[in-house]
């Protein structure tokens, strides 16, 4: 990850969003960001030129235009029609995003082209997230690929405290779908977005035959 | 053998990727067994068929890719791609130019998705009533601060007795009291009569895309809980105790913090038969009318016709529930 001072950046051409350029680079500012907050608390994988990257809820492509400054391709999915027009553009401008227009609980809508990739990206407001992540894993996820995850407790359920949906959510996550995680990381996402958790975890594999 | 089949054994081998016993049925020649790719099991994907244990390439026109994509998708049949195999049957140079033309077929299948998304949804119903919605509360704040100001220059008014509803407060402030207001009260006026003209266009519009809903509970209240639905295929899919409490967000989500009692109506409530019926029948209409919404919302996004039978039948059950027992 780049950064300038204590300012995350992607390099990349802007005026995607109207985003400041610091020395070339584009800021990607924590507040309006999940995963750029994520790694301004020192969470997160780093991004690489080899890395391919499954974005769920990819919305208008505000988060993703940085993710492809980033690595080698994006496949970001988005089942609402008006932030697909906007993640459109962005995918017009910038050709290593893949839009797919489609809803992450349907896998089977996008099967036919999304390749396996090393890290799967997830920021969906739903009940059922932790489900939704392990089943993308179990058809996209290359072995030892990485999944960053951003939880949005108010999804899962809005009178419950925070911290115990969080707690549960994690629970499932590793080990409720038949695929299982290895929790690595999980950070409150607090000051900048309130009642949201990051997690990252590794795929678990079986060491099977050989 | 397929000439294409071993040049595609050579690829993958030297990429070293870990093979996966492939399950073949016998009586295929022992050598085979050790094919990293389980190619004559391979399933079709967007850039290549694949029969008789070889591949063939589709030619790299997206519009051509993007129907066969969808086509694929829609048949369950697809496999995951593997540029690998793109590029060993032909498809692709190399793996820059097999997702150039990934790219430029995604965007064509997304567009025609999105397309046809908003065909079906129809957002615009959902944008004209947070327009009306937006006008109705910038025409209140206005005349509000209306009064505010001839209050200042009439020390005798009082908004106490004084203030009738609706349009008429702006008559009343045009005494002539105070000139500069009068300008503004005409551009509050004319506002005023665009969100009147506004109504009947969602209406219509409404009728339009929510013919059963509307003929239950009028035009405005279908459209007004599709847009708190948050669309015409949200609004299908949810169950009728969600539809019955739409737009009482607040007495909801008290009621399940704090256990006060639940709300009996949100949005509904502005039609006539909840809000004309006896108080004590009112949460039984509101349920009956959700129960029947819920029907109607789901045969105006699947069918999207107007069912005269349903509609006579659902509007009998509607005036049951109001009748004192």
């Amino acid at each position: 990850m780049i950064w300038i001072g204590d300012q995350l950046v992607s390099p990349g051409p802007g005026g995607v969003y109207g985003e400041r350029m610091i020395q070339g680079c584009r800021l990607w500012s924590p507040a309006r960001s999940k995963l750029a907050a994520l790694y301004h608390l020192g969470g997160g994988v780093e991004l690489t030129a080899n890395h391919r990257v499954l974005y769920l809820g990819a919305a208008n492509g505000t988060t993703v235009s940085h993710v492809a400054d980033y690595v080698e391709v994006v496949y970001a999915v988005e089942p609402a029609p008006l932030p697909m027009q906007d993640l459109l553009v962005v995918a017009r401008q910038r050709k290593n995003i893949i839009p797919i227009m489609g809803d992450a609980r349907l896998p089977e809508a996008y099967l036919s082209l999304v390749e396996k990739v090393d890290l799967i990206y997830q920021d969906v407001a739903q009940p059922n997230q932790a489900e939704i992540a392990a089943l993308n894993s179990k058809y996209f996820l290359e072995n030892d690929g990485h999944l960053m995850l951003s939880i949005k407790s108010r999804s899962i359920d809005t009178v419950a405290s925070p911290k115990k949906v969080f707690k549960d959510e994690v629970k499932k996550l590793e080990g409720d779908f038949g695929v299982e995680f290895e929790v690595l990381q999980r950070k409150e996402l607090d000051p900048f977005h309130e009642d949201h958790l990051g997690v990252l975890a590794r795929m678990f594999v079986d060491e099977e035959e050989d | 053998m397929n000439p294409d089949a071993g040049k595609h054994l050579r690829s993958r081998s030297e990429i070293g990727k870990p093979a996966s016993p492939p399950v073949l049925p016998l009586p295929y020649p022992m050598v085979l067994i050790r094919v990293q790719y389980p190619l004559l099991d391979m399933k079709p994907t967007w850039f290549c068929d694949a029969d008789g244990g070889g591949c063939h390439p589709v030619a790299p026109v997206p519009a051509v890719l993007a129907e066969r994509a969808e086509e694929l998708g829609s048949s369950g049949m697809a496999g995951l791609p593997d540029w690998e195999l793109a590029v060993a049957c032909g498809f692709a140079e190399d793996r820059l130019q097999y997702l150039a033309v990934l790219h430029e077929t995604a965007l064509l299948i997304a567009e025609s998705r999105l397309q046809r998304a908003l065909e079906a949804d129809s957002p615009e119903l959902i944008r004209m009533v947070k327009m009306l919605e937006e006008i109705d509360s910038a025409v209140n704040h206005l005349s509000e601060r209306a009064v505010d100001w001839y209050r200042a220059v009439n020390p005798a008014f009082s908004r106490k007795s004084m203030v009738p509803p609706g349009r008429k407060v702006r008559d009343l402030l045009r005494d002539g009291s105070c000139e500069a207001l009068q300008d503004i009260l005409d551009a509050i006026d004319q506002l005023s009569e665009r969100r009147s003209a506004l109504a009947k266009q969602v209406s219509s519009k409404a009728a339009a895309v929510l013919p059963n809903c509307s003929a239950l509970a009028g035009g405005l209240v279908a459209a007004r809980i599709a847009t708190e639905a948050g669309g015409v295929r949200e609004l299908a899919r949810m169950p009728a105790s969600a539809i019955q409490v739409l737009g009482a967000k607040n007495a909801l989500f008290t009621h399940l913090s704090r256990g006060t009692p639940p709300p009996k109506h949100g949005v509904i409530y502005q039609n006539s038969a909840v809000h004309g019926s006896r108080r004590e029948r009112r949460g039984s209409v509101a349920r009956v009318l959700a129960a029947k919404l819920a029907i109607a919302a789901r045969i105006d996004y699947f069918r999207g016709v107007s069912d005269p039978a349903f509609i006579a039948r659902a509007k009998e059950a509607i005036r049951g529930a109001g009748r004192i027992r």
